[in-house]
Protein backbone atom coordinates (compact mmCIF):
# COMPACT_ATOMS: atom_id res chain seq x y z
CA UNK A 1 0.00 0.00 0.00
CA UNK A 2 1.36 3.69 -0.60
CA UNK A 3 0.57 6.63 1.32
CA UNK A 4 -0.94 9.21 -0.28
CA UNK A 5 1.53 11.41 0.88
CA UNK A 6 0.07 14.77 -0.26
CA UNK A 7 -3.57 13.87 0.19
CA UNK A 8 -5.99 15.21 2.42
CA UNK A 9 -5.63 13.06 5.15
CA UNK A 10 -2.88 13.14 8.08
CA UNK A 11 -0.30 10.62 7.81
CA UNK A 12 -1.32 8.86 11.05
CA UNK A 13 -4.91 8.66 10.30
CA UNK A 14 -3.73 6.84 6.83
CA UNK A 15 -1.59 4.73 9.31
CA UNK A 16 -4.01 3.98 11.37
CA UNK A 17 -6.32 3.22 8.40
CA UNK A 18 -3.93 1.39 7.22
CA UNK A 19 -3.84 -1.27 10.10
CA UNK A 20 -7.63 -1.04 10.68
CA UNK A 21 -7.53 -2.75 6.88
CA UNK A 22 -4.81 -4.99 8.11
CA UNK A 23 -7.41 -6.31 10.91
CA UNK A 24 -10.06 -6.49 8.99
CA UNK A 25 -8.33 -8.73 6.01
CA UNK A 26 -7.80 -11.22 8.72
CA UNK A 27 -3.70 -9.92 8.73
CA UNK A 28 -3.76 -9.95 12.13
CA UNK A 29 -5.70 -12.00 14.81
CA UNK A 30 -7.35 -10.80 18.06
CA UNK A 31 -4.27 -11.30 21.00
CA UNK A 32 -1.81 -10.77 17.99
CA UNK A 33 1.17 -8.45 18.09
CA UNK A 34 1.12 -5.81 15.53
CA UNK A 35 4.00 -3.69 13.95
CA UNK A 36 5.93 -1.68 16.43
CA UNK A 37 6.30 2.29 15.61
CA UNK A 38 10.11 1.58 14.30
CA UNK A 39 8.44 -1.26 11.55
CA UNK A 40 5.64 1.06 10.81
CA UNK A 41 8.42 3.71 10.57
CA UNK A 42 10.74 1.41 8.01
CA UNK A 43 7.40 -0.28 5.95
CA UNK A 44 6.67 3.94 5.17
CA UNK A 45 9.53 5.67 5.36
CA UNK A 46 7.79 7.90 8.37
CA UNK A 47 8.97 9.16 11.36
CA UNK A 48 8.21 6.91 14.03
CA UNK A 49 6.47 9.77 16.40
CA UNK A 50 3.94 9.70 13.81
CA UNK A 51 4.04 6.01 13.35
CA UNK A 52 3.02 6.09 16.86
CA UNK A 53 0.49 8.52 16.69
CA UNK A 54 -1.49 6.16 14.41
CA UNK A 55 -1.14 3.08 16.68
CA UNK A 56 -1.90 5.49 19.64
CA UNK A 57 -5.45 6.35 17.93
CA UNK A 58 -6.38 2.61 17.65
CA UNK A 59 -5.21 2.53 21.42
CA UNK A 60 -7.63 5.05 22.48
CA UNK A 61 -10.15 3.21 20.87
CA UNK A 62 -9.78 0.25 22.07
CA UNK A 63 -9.31 -1.57 18.83
CA UNK A 64 -5.53 -2.49 20.07
CA UNK A 65 -4.32 -2.63 23.54
CA UNK A 66 -0.71 -2.00 25.34
CA UNK A 67 1.41 -4.11 27.10
CA UNK A 68 4.15 -2.17 29.24
CA UNK A 69 7.27 -3.31 27.37
CA UNK A 70 5.88 -6.03 24.61
CA UNK A 71 4.01 -3.63 22.26
CA UNK A 72 0.45 -3.25 21.09
CA UNK A 73 -2.25 -6.32 20.61
CA UNK A 74 -5.13 -6.79 18.75
CA UNK A 75 -8.08 -6.82 21.05
CA UNK A 76 -10.63 -9.49 20.60
CA UNK A 77 -13.51 -7.42 19.31
CA UNK A 78 -11.29 -5.61 16.74
CA UNK A 79 -12.98 -6.72 14.22
CA UNK A 80 -16.35 -5.39 15.22
CA UNK A 81 -15.45 -2.01 16.29
CA UNK A 82 -13.59 -1.22 13.56
CA UNK A 83 -16.87 -2.40 11.11
CA UNK A 84 -19.26 -0.15 13.37
CA UNK A 85 -16.73 2.70 13.31
CA UNK A 86 -16.26 2.49 9.70
CA UNK A 87 -20.57 2.12 8.87
CA UNK A 88 -20.90 5.34 11.33
CA UNK A 89 -18.40 7.58 10.60
CA UNK A 90 -16.52 6.70 6.89
CA UNK A 91 -19.84 5.58 5.13
CA UNK A 92 -22.28 8.10 6.60
CA UNK A 93 -19.13 10.90 5.28
CA UNK A 94 -19.27 9.71 1.78
CA UNK A 95 -23.34 9.26 1.98
CA UNK A 96 -23.21 12.74 2.70
CA UNK A 97 -20.72 13.88 -0.29
CA UNK A 98 -22.87 11.72 -2.68
CA UNK A 99 -26.11 13.56 -1.34
CA UNK A 100 -24.53 17.31 -1.63
CA UNK A 101 -23.20 16.24 -5.26
CA UNK A 102 -26.32 15.12 -6.36
CA UNK A 103 -28.26 18.42 -4.67
CA UNK A 104 -26.15 20.34 -6.86
CA UNK A 105 -26.78 18.35 -10.26
CA UNK A 106 -30.80 18.49 -9.70
CA UNK A 107 -30.45 14.96 -9.16
CA UNK A 108 -33.97 13.75 -7.43
CA UNK A 109 -33.81 11.34 -4.63
CA UNK A 110 -35.46 8.29 -6.38
CA UNK A 111 -32.73 8.97 -9.39
CA UNK A 112 -30.17 8.92 -6.58
CA UNK A 113 -31.28 5.76 -5.38
CA UNK A 114 -32.17 4.10 -8.70
CA UNK A 115 -28.12 5.07 -9.29
CA UNK A 116 -27.23 2.85 -6.60
CA UNK A 117 -29.15 0.06 -7.05
CA UNK A 118 -27.91 -0.10 -10.48
CA UNK A 119 -24.81 -0.70 -9.48
CA UNK A 120 -25.72 -3.11 -7.03
CA UNK A 121 -27.54 -5.16 -10.04
CA UNK A 122 -24.15 -4.53 -11.86
CA UNK A 123 -22.17 -6.56 -9.06
CA UNK A 124 -24.64 -8.95 -8.47
CA UNK A 125 -24.51 -10.03 -12.47
CA UNK A 126 -20.51 -10.13 -12.28
CA UNK B 1 14.48 16.75 27.99
CA UNK B 2 16.14 19.42 25.67
CA UNK B 3 18.73 18.92 23.65
CA UNK B 4 19.27 22.62 22.54
CA UNK B 5 18.19 25.34 24.71
CA UNK B 6 17.92 29.36 23.58
CA UNK B 7 16.35 32.76 24.92
CA UNK B 8 16.28 36.01 23.98
CA UNK B 9 19.41 34.85 20.95
CA UNK B 10 20.35 37.97 18.99
CA UNK B 11 23.31 37.95 16.49
CA UNK B 12 24.12 40.88 14.58
CA UNK B 13 26.11 40.93 11.74
CA UNK B 14 27.18 44.50 10.43
CA UNK B 15 24.38 46.12 11.53
CA UNK B 16 21.39 44.02 10.57
CA UNK B 17 20.46 40.98 12.97
CA UNK B 18 20.42 37.89 11.22
CA UNK B 19 18.99 36.55 14.63
CA UNK B 20 16.73 38.65 16.43
CA UNK B 21 15.83 37.61 19.76
CA UNK B 22 15.15 34.05 18.94
CA UNK B 23 13.65 31.83 21.51
CA UNK B 24 13.18 28.23 20.90
CA UNK B 25 13.83 24.57 22.78
CA UNK B 26 14.74 21.39 20.35
CA UNK B 27 13.48 18.35 22.44
CA UNK B 28 16.58 15.32 22.75
CA UNK B 29 16.40 12.40 19.92
CA UNK B 30 13.68 14.06 17.79
CA UNK B 31 14.17 14.98 14.11
CA UNK B 32 13.19 18.90 13.22
CA UNK B 33 13.35 20.36 9.98
CA UNK B 34 14.48 23.88 9.90
CA UNK B 35 12.31 25.63 7.58
CA UNK B 36 13.12 29.69 6.34
CA UNK B 37 13.52 31.57 3.02
CA UNK B 38 17.17 33.20 2.17
CA UNK B 39 18.27 34.85 4.38
CA UNK B 40 15.94 33.87 7.71
CA UNK B 41 18.83 33.37 9.75
CA UNK B 42 18.95 29.55 9.35
CA UNK B 43 22.07 29.10 9.08
CA UNK B 44 23.40 31.65 11.79
CA UNK B 45 21.33 29.66 14.46
CA UNK B 46 22.82 26.19 13.11
CA UNK B 47 26.44 27.75 13.60
CA UNK B 48 25.56 29.31 16.89
CA UNK B 49 24.62 26.02 18.16
CA UNK B 50 27.65 24.31 16.80
CA UNK B 51 29.62 26.80 18.46
CA UNK B 52 31.53 28.34 15.22
CA UNK B 53 29.61 31.91 16.23
CA UNK B 54 29.24 33.83 19.69
CA UNK B 55 25.82 35.47 20.22
CA UNK B 56 25.44 39.11 20.46
CA UNK B 57 23.31 38.97 23.08
CA UNK B 58 20.85 36.12 24.55
CA UNK B 59 21.78 32.84 26.00
CA UNK B 60 22.16 29.20 24.52
CA UNK B 61 22.50 26.01 26.12
CA UNK B 62 23.56 22.75 24.31
CA UNK B 63 23.77 19.49 26.11
CA UNK B 64 23.28 22.31 29.28
CA UNK B 65 26.91 23.79 28.50
CA UNK B 66 27.77 26.97 26.10
CA UNK B 67 28.48 26.16 22.64
CA UNK B 68 31.05 28.51 21.89
CA UNK B 69 34.75 26.99 22.05
CA UNK B 70 33.38 23.96 23.66
CA UNK B 71 34.78 20.65 23.25
CA UNK B 72 31.81 18.38 24.46
CA UNK B 73 29.62 20.36 22.31
CA UNK B 74 32.27 19.78 19.17
CA UNK B 75 33.04 15.91 20.38
CA UNK B 76 29.43 15.28 20.48
CA UNK B 77 28.34 16.96 17.29
CA UNK B 78 28.82 16.87 14.13
CA UNK B 79 27.67 20.20 11.57
CA UNK B 80 27.19 19.15 7.77
CA UNK B 81 27.07 21.86 5.49
CA UNK B 82 28.38 22.72 1.82
CA UNK B 83 31.34 24.52 2.97
CA UNK B 84 32.96 21.54 4.73
CA UNK B 85 37.07 22.47 5.13
CA UNK B 86 38.17 18.95 4.29
CA UNK B 87 41.62 18.48 4.18
CA UNK B 88 43.04 19.17 0.50
CA UNK B 89 46.00 16.74 1.15
CA UNK B 90 43.95 13.45 2.25
CA UNK B 91 42.09 11.00 0.07
CA UNK B 92 38.44 10.01 0.95
CA UNK B 93 39.65 6.96 2.22
CA UNK B 94 41.98 8.94 4.49
CA UNK B 95 39.32 11.49 5.57
CA UNK B 96 37.52 8.80 6.66
CA UNK B 97 40.20 7.38 8.82
CA UNK B 98 40.54 10.51 10.06
CA UNK B 99 37.10 11.13 10.80
CA UNK B 100 36.94 7.88 12.73
CA UNK B 101 39.66 9.54 15.18
CA UNK B 102 37.38 12.56 15.81
CA UNK B 103 34.17 10.81 16.80
CA UNK B 104 34.25 8.18 19.38
CA UNK B 105 30.91 6.84 17.73
CA UNK B 106 32.15 6.68 14.30
CA UNK B 107 30.60 3.63 12.45
CA UNK B 108 33.04 2.64 10.07
CA UNK B 109 31.08 -0.17 8.40
CA UNK B 110 28.61 2.03 7.81
CA UNK B 111 30.57 4.75 6.05
CA UNK B 112 31.93 1.77 4.11
CA UNK B 113 28.98 0.31 3.01
CA UNK B 114 27.81 3.85 2.03
CA UNK B 115 30.81 4.63 0.27
CA UNK B 116 30.84 1.95 -2.46
CA UNK B 117 26.73 2.09 -2.83
CA UNK B 118 27.38 5.56 -4.02
CA UNK B 119 30.18 4.46 -6.02
CA UNK B 120 33.29 6.44 -4.05
CA UNK B 121 36.65 5.56 -5.04
CA UNK B 122 39.33 5.34 -2.22
CA UNK B 123 41.72 7.90 -3.98
CA UNK B 124 39.83 10.49 -5.26
CA UNK B 125 40.26 13.47 -3.45
CA UNK B 126 37.36 15.88 -2.11
CA UNK B 127 37.86 19.02 -3.97
CA UNK B 128 38.06 16.89 -7.31
CA UNK B 129 34.18 15.69 -6.65
CA UNK B 130 31.31 17.50 -7.82
CA UNK B 131 28.92 19.43 -6.49
CA UNK B 132 26.44 16.61 -5.68
CA UNK B 133 28.97 13.77 -5.14
CA UNK B 134 30.46 16.25 -2.48
CA UNK B 135 27.26 16.64 -0.59
CA UNK B 136 26.98 12.83 -0.95
CA UNK B 137 30.21 12.44 0.82
CA UNK B 138 29.28 14.68 3.60
CA UNK B 139 26.34 12.95 4.10
CA UNK B 140 28.03 9.90 5.07
CA UNK B 141 30.21 11.81 7.24
CA UNK B 142 27.01 13.11 8.92
CA UNK B 143 25.18 9.98 9.35
CA UNK B 144 28.54 7.23 9.73
CA UNK B 145 29.53 10.12 13.14
CA UNK B 146 26.42 9.09 14.42
CA UNK B 147 26.92 12.00 17.17
CA UNK B 148 24.45 12.73 19.62
CA UNK B 149 23.34 16.28 18.03
CA UNK B 150 23.51 15.55 14.00
CA UNK B 151 22.80 19.20 12.31
CA UNK B 152 22.41 19.37 8.37
CA UNK B 153 22.28 22.67 6.65
CA UNK B 154 20.70 22.17 3.03
CA UNK B 155 22.09 18.49 2.71
CA UNK B 156 20.70 17.70 -0.50
CA UNK B 157 22.28 20.64 -2.52
CA UNK B 158 23.12 19.47 -6.18
CA UNK B 159 22.46 16.05 -5.49
CA UNK B 160 20.09 14.17 -7.99
CA UNK B 161 16.81 12.92 -6.83
CA UNK B 162 17.41 9.34 -6.50
CA UNK B 163 20.48 10.55 -3.89
CA UNK B 164 18.21 12.54 -2.14
CA UNK B 165 15.58 9.71 -1.82
CA UNK B 166 18.34 7.23 -0.69
CA UNK B 167 19.48 10.04 1.84
CA UNK B 168 16.34 10.57 3.35
CA UNK B 169 16.70 6.57 3.53
CA UNK B 170 19.69 6.13 4.83
CA UNK B 171 18.78 8.75 7.24
CA UNK B 172 15.71 7.35 8.87
CA UNK B 173 16.76 3.58 9.15
CA UNK B 174 20.12 5.19 11.06
CA UNK B 175 17.83 7.29 13.43
CA UNK B 176 15.28 4.09 14.35
CA UNK B 177 18.29 2.27 15.00
CA UNK B 178 20.35 4.88 16.47
CA UNK B 179 17.70 7.50 17.81
CA UNK B 180 19.46 11.03 17.95
CA UNK B 181 18.78 14.28 17.84
CA UNK B 182 18.88 15.74 14.37
CA UNK B 183 18.49 19.05 13.00
CA UNK B 184 17.68 19.49 8.81
CA UNK B 185 17.31 22.95 6.96
CA UNK B 186 15.93 22.47 4.01
CA UNK B 187 13.98 24.32 1.20
CA UNK B 188 12.18 21.52 0.06
CA UNK B 189 9.74 20.67 3.11
CA UNK B 190 7.71 18.43 0.66
CA UNK B 191 10.53 16.51 0.80
CA UNK B 192 11.49 16.16 3.93
CA UNK B 193 7.89 16.08 5.88
CA UNK B 194 7.62 12.30 6.27
CA UNK B 195 10.50 12.28 8.22
CA UNK B 196 9.96 15.25 9.95
CA UNK B 197 8.82 14.58 14.00
CA UNK B 198 8.87 18.65 14.97
CA UNK B 199 8.97 22.02 12.35
CA UNK B 200 10.99 25.05 13.49
CA UNK B 201 9.79 27.92 10.59
CA UNK B 202 11.99 30.78 11.31
CA UNK B 203 10.93 34.75 9.64
CA UNK B 204 13.39 37.50 9.84
CA UNK B 205 15.84 36.12 12.78
CA UNK B 206 12.75 34.77 14.90
CA UNK B 207 10.93 31.76 15.97
CA UNK B 208 7.53 31.90 13.62
CA UNK B 209 6.15 28.12 14.55
CA UNK B 210 7.71 25.13 15.95
CA UNK B 211 5.20 22.40 15.98
CA UNK B 212 4.86 19.13 15.51
CA UNK B 213 4.98 18.07 11.82
CA UNK B 214 1.17 16.70 12.23
CA UNK B 215 -0.59 19.66 13.30
CA UNK B 216 1.18 21.79 10.82
CA UNK B 217 -0.76 19.87 8.10
CA UNK B 218 -4.20 20.86 9.78
CA UNK B 219 -2.62 24.47 10.37
CA UNK B 220 -4.30 26.02 7.10
CA UNK B 221 -7.61 25.59 5.19
CA UNK B 222 -7.99 26.91 1.74
CA UNK B 223 -11.44 28.42 0.59
CA UNK B 224 -12.26 28.40 -2.91
CA UNK B 225 -15.68 29.87 -4.06
CA UNK B 226 -17.56 33.38 -5.69
CA UNK B 227 -15.36 36.59 -4.02
CA UNK B 228 -18.18 38.06 -1.91
CA UNK B 229 -19.23 34.57 -0.26
CA UNK B 230 -15.87 33.66 0.50
CA UNK B 231 -15.26 36.63 1.86
CA UNK B 232 -18.35 36.24 4.08
CA UNK B 233 -17.24 33.08 5.18
CA UNK B 234 -13.62 34.46 5.98
CA UNK B 235 -14.04 37.39 7.98
CA UNK B 236 -12.82 37.60 11.27
CA UNK B 237 -10.66 35.35 10.62
CA UNK B 238 -6.50 34.62 10.15
CA UNK B 239 -5.35 35.04 6.84
CA UNK B 240 -2.62 33.51 5.64
CA UNK B 241 -3.20 34.24 1.96
CA UNK B 242 -4.99 35.27 -0.64
CA UNK B 243 -5.52 35.38 -4.90
CA UNK B 244 -7.86 36.79 -6.79
CA UNK B 245 -8.26 34.29 -9.72
CA UNK B 246 -10.40 34.66 -12.79
CA UNK B 247 -14.59 35.39 -12.80
CA UNK B 248 -14.95 36.64 -9.86
CA UNK B 249 -13.50 33.52 -8.06
CA UNK B 250 -11.27 34.33 -5.41
CA UNK B 251 -9.15 31.91 -3.15
CA UNK B 252 -8.10 32.20 0.32
CA UNK B 253 -6.11 30.56 3.21
CA UNK B 254 -6.93 31.05 6.61
CA UNK B 255 -6.76 29.13 9.75
CA UNK B 256 -8.20 26.68 10.82
CA UNK B 257 -10.45 26.76 13.45
CA UNK B 258 -13.56 25.97 11.81
CA UNK B 259 -15.77 23.22 13.23
CA UNK B 260 -16.58 20.35 11.08
CA UNK B 261 -20.02 21.45 10.98
CA UNK B 262 -19.15 25.08 9.63
CA UNK B 263 -17.00 23.41 6.78
CA UNK B 264 -19.79 21.24 5.81
CA UNK B 265 -22.34 24.59 6.06
CA UNK B 266 -19.65 26.44 3.99
CA UNK B 267 -19.31 23.75 0.87
CA UNK B 268 -23.70 23.61 1.13
CA UNK B 269 -22.94 27.51 0.46
CA UNK B 270 -21.13 26.76 -2.53
CA UNK B 271 -17.55 27.10 -1.23
CA UNK B 272 -14.57 24.20 -2.17
CA UNK B 273 -12.60 23.18 0.72
CA UNK B 274 -9.18 22.36 0.22
CA UNK B 275 -6.07 20.73 2.20
CA UNK B 276 -3.50 23.19 2.34
CA UNK B 277 0.07 21.34 1.79
CA UNK B 278 2.53 22.15 4.82
CA UNK B 279 5.39 23.33 2.17
CA UNK B 280 2.74 26.00 1.20
CA UNK B 281 1.67 26.90 4.61
CA UNK B 282 5.54 27.79 4.92
CA UNK B 283 5.64 29.26 1.77
CA UNK B 284 2.72 31.66 2.84
CA UNK B 285 3.87 32.53 6.44
CA UNK B 286 7.17 33.16 5.80
CA UNK B 287 6.03 35.76 2.76
CA UNK B 288 6.11 39.34 3.28
CA UNK B 289 2.76 39.99 1.36
CA UNK B 290 -0.47 38.53 1.39
CA UNK B 291 -0.44 38.00 -2.41
CA UNK B 292 2.90 36.97 -3.10
CA UNK B 293 4.69 37.59 -6.57
CA UNK B 294 1.64 38.83 -8.08
CA UNK B 295 1.33 41.85 -5.89
CA UNK B 296 4.93 43.01 -7.72
CA UNK B 297 2.84 42.75 -10.59
CA UNK B 298 -0.40 44.23 -9.90
CA UNK B 299 -0.14 48.01 -10.26
CA UNK B 300 -3.61 48.61 -10.21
Amino acid sequence: MTLHLDGTKPIYIQISEWLENEILDGNFESDQKIYSQYQLADIFNINPATAAKGLNILAEEQILYKKRGLGMFVESNAKDLILSKRKNQTLKRLVQEIVMEAQRLNVSKQELIEMINAIKLGEERE
Amino acid sequence: MSMIECRGLTKVFGGTKALNNFTCEINENTITGLIGRNGAGKTTLLKIIAGYHQQTSGEIKVFSEEPFNNLTVSANMIFVHDQLNLPTALNLQEILDVMAGFYKNWDRELAHRLFDYFSFHPMQYYNGLSKGMKSTFNMILGLAARTPLTIFDEPTTGMDAAVRKDFYRALLKDYIAYPRTIILSSHHLDEIEDLLEDILVVKQGQELLHMPIAELREYAIGLEGKNALVKEWTKDREIIFSKNGAFDQSYVVVRNDFSESELYQAELAGIEILPVSSSDVCVYLTSKTKGGIDDVFNKG
